[in-house]
């Protein structure tokens, strides 16, 4: 502007000497006129001065002579004024009144600039009119020129009192509008302001004093004179921005965190649409502006292009704002997956239309390692989260790079875990509680069959072929191998397939052998399955496995039916043989299933003879074969005889039952006979022997010789048998009491008596066996764990031994 | 799994104003069973050199016993701790402290620990097998970077004199 004005003044240096004639008077009226609206100058004599100044060449001047004086006026008197006016008693004030003051002195400022803006808009229209030769750039023009020079002056640095109070005042009018058209749109569960509480929602004022309708029209007002002046932009944008942005934030907190089940894209469109309700509000005036005839050529986008700018603006904030705050939760998104299925959604519509695809994987691998990956966490519950990890993250990207790239680190990490083969079997199998996903994965239809090879004509059509995502991680394989298929991924961790093989192989041996009945329906159902995701030559070996078990069953009808037959036909002539021994048997195929455990027993000779019998029958019915027995595996089923009592139907393991037999031929034994006679070490049998004193049927006697309690004279027994029916190492009742009692003093240091058996009471949780063992029980328990040399009592409290 | 870190009871009784004393008992009744369960896995699991117990007929609070790691300076030492449950638990971390005087950098004279899923990272994914598993874990590899007892931190790098140091002041 200076350089401007300087110019035009060389310009007229030279002409300026011939006008002073006429030229003053002419002057001071043309100048009245343009900026006293009241100026009582008519018509014709402005029209006459204003042709003086023309021939004299001044007319040009008059342009900016104006624009001059408003920059003078506006830094000597307006802006100060303003600003005073602005910064009034601030605190004492309530809201209502400043929203006031600032609408006040927004009036007073287009008041004092109106004269200006008036003059310029009549000298325009002269110089358009090129009235007396009048010529120059036009209202257009000089227009655009003051208000670049009033918004130059006024908001070039303005304190920061304007931008609080305009911010205050529009979050009012907001909430305003945000109350009244949540209550014409849906009964005011909007933003639910609680009727009785006797303020009203939207200006938080007692009701009887509420100013919502003064607010609004103050808005409409304020809007009206900020477009008169174009600061409509300067001034609100940064507010409205302001204020959006944390008002979606805050909604966006308050109803989406933690909150997966359900979609919010919806909701938000319907939010912003009110939203924009309200910034049409604030725009309001250059909608009207448009109309009205003065401002007809204003500059500025049009009002309808503007809201659709913000329209876009808000959607593009709501998405990162969703997304940023998604990412953030992932890892709980993941967790609870097929429930946050809407969540996933928006976060993958959001996500498509931002680009945050980076943010997203370097906040979830950390996120996973953090909050997954470490020892605390049981390999099972890694498992679970990784399988709700891969459905979660195929339907956030179809292309799989997310889940790829994201879930890289629990790959890595499940290969340490020594248990993930197996939780993976067990999982596929359906044996554990945790991983039924698995189980149901594996008996999906169309199941994806898991070849190692690449087969080129996987017959998708390649017009479905689409790029990989620019963030896809470069390896040989590309995209074609990233499956999303939950077995192949998880089987793949190792990269092959026989480990899970071999596993499952040992997991169906173990199973088959302790169930010994034959039954095999589920083992079946199982094999077949895997079949269809493995391929059948991988699952040969457990196919023979089971056909084992199916060829044992008939076998063993067989030989059983041609011994039945041979002692009916052997019966008239001999004394009736020794008590039949019902021996069924299981025959493997060594080549095909896993190495059994080795354990040397020495069966008594009743048992071995019956196997060798056995045996003989089945060399006559396979040629060429023979059996080879394991005596420590499998059970036997046998009723104790004594002089008072019979003890039917225990079902012990083979070593329990040759122990007892032997008792037959010798109502007492040392441990060093015993073992010796069965092959087995002293201390096996020592552990063996406590079943049968817990039944009651053996006692230990001074000299480590045990015998026979023929006459079981005491209650007391019979009802421990009930309690303590098995000692053996499988985790019963027995040893989970003792866990639970080590803990304690271990915890505790020492404890009485009754103190340890009411904590066992309260504690241990109700097992379908036993829960409770009355004093006397306990008491001898912990007598026997005493002589064990497992626990040390002094007058009546007990301790650990310290550990060695 | 669902919702791990999500109390539903609490959830519910914000939800409804009323009964939130209802909801109150709900959430303590969710604790109790859970710590029963984790009492009962602690038995099963077997692990050795950690172990916990309930210290009278409380539930909510707890004994435990840790034996520094094999291999550490620790090793051979024993540590009580105490630990309290509060009715939020497991969507609220335990209160974990040692009651055994321990000298170790992420542990004040108190007893109290630095460990940050105590605090900010805990997670309801956590149970107590877990938790001593990570302070037993802590103690053989302390974070130095933040350490609540200096001396110790300082101390660490001279593993031989931070054992001396270890065993003369230990009482257990």
């Amino acid at each position: 502007m200076e350089e401007e004005l300087m110019e035009s003044d060389s310009v007229e240096v030279s002409s300026s000497v011939q006008v002073l004639g006429g030229g003053p008077a002419a002057w001071a009226t043309v100048s009245a006129a343009l900026v006293d609206p009241e100026s009582s100058a008519s018509e014709q004599c402005v029209s006459e001065a204003l042709a003086v100044l023309c021939t004299s060449g001044l007319g040009r001047r008059l342009g900016s002579w104006l624009l001059n004086r408003l920059q003078m006026r506006l830094a000597t008197a307006v802006a100060p004024e303003f600003w005073a006016g602005l910064e009034q008693p601030e605190n004492e004030l309530e809201e209502r009144d400043r929203a006031r003051v600032l609408l006040v002195a927004f009036h007073t400022l287009l008041e004092k600039l109106e004269p200006f803006i008036g003059g310029l808009e009549m000298l325009g229209r002269w110089q358009e009119e090129g009235r007396c030769g009048l010529s120059g750039p036009g209202t257009r023009a000089l227009q655009d020129r003051a208000f670049t020079i009033i918004r130059a002056r006024l908001l070039f640095s303005p304190p920061a009192v304007l931008q609080r109070r305009v911010l205050e005042f529009y979050s009012r009018t907001f909430s305003v509008h945000m109350s009244q058209e949540g209550q014409a749109g849906d009964g005011g569960a909007e933003d639910g302001g609680p009727e009785d509480g006797g303020t009203c929602p939207g200006c938080v004022a007692p009701v009887g004093r509420c100013w919502c309708q003064e607010a609004l029209g103050q808005l409409q007002e304020l809007s009206c004179i900020l477009s008169r002046l174009q600061l409509l932009e300067q001034v609100s944008s940064e507010a409205v921005t302001s204020i959006m942005h944390t008002l979606l934030e805050q909604r966006m907190e308050q109803h989406c965190r933690g909150e997966y089940e359900r979609s919010f894209l919806l909701d938000f469109q319907e939010w912003l649409e009110l939203v924009l309700g309200w910034l049409a509000r604030v725009f309001a005036s250059t909608e009207e502006g448009a109309t009205t005839p003065q401002a007809t050529g204003a500059p500025g986008p049009a009002p309808g292009s503007m809201l659709q700018q913000w329209r876009r603006h808000m959607h593009q904030f709501f998405c990162r704002v969703y997304v940023n705050m998604r990412i953030e939760e992932l890892f709980s998104i993941i967790r609870d997956f097929p429930e946050s299925k809407p969540a996933i959604e928006d976060l993958k519509f959001c996500l498509e239309r931002t680009n945050q695809r980076q943010q997203l994987l370097a906040s979830l691998k950390p996120a996973f390692e953090s909050r997954l990956l470490h020892p605390g966490v049981h390999t099972s519950d890694i498992l679970t989260v990784y399988i709700s990890a891969i459905k979660a993250l195929r339907d956030l990207d179809p292309s799989m790079v997310i889940l790829q790239v994201a879930c890289q680190p629990i790959r890595k990490y499940l290969r340490t875990r020594e248990d993930t083969v197996r939780q993976i079997v067990a999982g596929l199998t359906g044996d554990t509680e945790g991983c039924i996903d698995l189980a149901n994965e594996l008996s999906r239809a169309d199941p994806v069959t898991l070849e190692m090879q690449d087969s080129e004509d996987e017959g998708s059509d390649p017009e479905d072929w689409l790029p990989d995502p620019t963030d896809a991680v470069k390896d040989k394989t590309g995209s074609k191998r990233r499956s999303s298929d939950i077995i192949s991924l998880l089987v793949s961790i190792y990269g092959s397939k026989e480990i899970f093989i071999d596993e499952y192989r040992t997991v169906l041996a173990h199973r088959l052998l302790h169930q010994l009945n034959y039954n095999t329906a589920r083992e079946i159902r199982n094999v077949e399955l895997l079949k269809l995701r493995f391929g059948e030559s991988h699952m040969h070996f457990c196919e023979v496995m089971l056909k084992d078990v199916a060829d044992s069953r008939r076998i063993n009808t067989n030989i059983r039916e041609e011994e039945s037959r041979q002692g009916a036909a052997a019966e008239p002539q001999t004394p009736p043989p020794p008590p039949p021994l019902a021996l069924s048997a299981m025959i493997f195929s060594s080549e095909f299933w896993p190495q059994l455990k080795e354990e040397k027993l020495e069966l008594p000779p009743l048992v071995s003879q019956a196997m060798e019998a056995y045996t003989h029958r089945y060399e006559k019915l396979k040629a060429m074969r023979t059996l080879s027995w394991k005596p420590h595996l499998g059970s036997v089923t046998l009723d104790v005889e004594l002089e008072d009592r019979v003890l039917t139907n225990l079902t012990v393991s083979p070593i329990h039952a040759a122990i007892i037999l032997h008792f037959q031929d010798k109502s007492s034994w040392s441990l060093e006979e015993l073992s010796a006679k069965l092959g087995v070490s002293k201390e096996t049998v020592h552990r063996k022997l406590a079943l049968w004193q817990q039944h009651g049927v053996l006692r230990e006697e001074a000299g480590g010789q045990y015998s026979v309690l023929e006459t079981g004279s005491s209650r007391e027994r019979q009802e421990r048998s009930v309690l303590l029916i098995d000692s053996d190492e499988e985790g019963d009742s027995n040893t989970l009491f003792w866990a639970y009692i080590q803990a304690m003093l271990t915890n505790l240091e020492c404890m009485t008596l009754e103190r340890i058996h009411s904590m066992l009471r309260m504690f241990v949780a109700t097992g379908p066996v036993v829960t409770e063992m009355d004093v006397n029980e306990l008491e001898a328990f912990l007598q026997r764990k005493v002589r064990e040399h497992q626990l040390i009592v002094s007058v009546g409290v007990y301790r650990l031994p310290k550990a060695n | 799994m669902s919702s791990q870190n999500t109390d539903p009871a609490a959830a519910a009784s914000t939800a409804a104003l009323k009964g939130s004393e209802a909801g109150g008992s709900a959430t303590r009744g969710s604790a109790t069973k859970r710590l029963q369960q984790e009492l009962m896995t602690l038995m099963m699991s077997g692990d050795k050199g950690i172990s916990a117990f309930p210290e009278s007929d409380n539930l909510f609070k707890w004994i435990g016993t840790i034996d520094g790691p094999q291999e550490t300076v620790y090793d051979g030492l024993r540590y009580k701790l105490s630990l309290e449950f509060p009715s939020g638990y497991p969507y609220k971390a335990p209160r974990v402290k040692f009651l055994t005087s321990c000298f170790h950098p992420n542990v004040d004279e108190q007893g109290f620990i630095c460990l940050d899923i105590l605090k900010d990272k805990w997670s309801a994914l956590y149970d107590v097998r877990s938790i001593l598993l990570s302070i037993q874990s802590l103690l053989g590899e302390p974070n130095n970077d933040s350490p609540l007892n200096t001396a110790a931190a300082e101390l660490w790098e001279h593993q031989e004199a931070f054992k001396a140091h270890l065993k003369s002041t230990y009482k257990s």
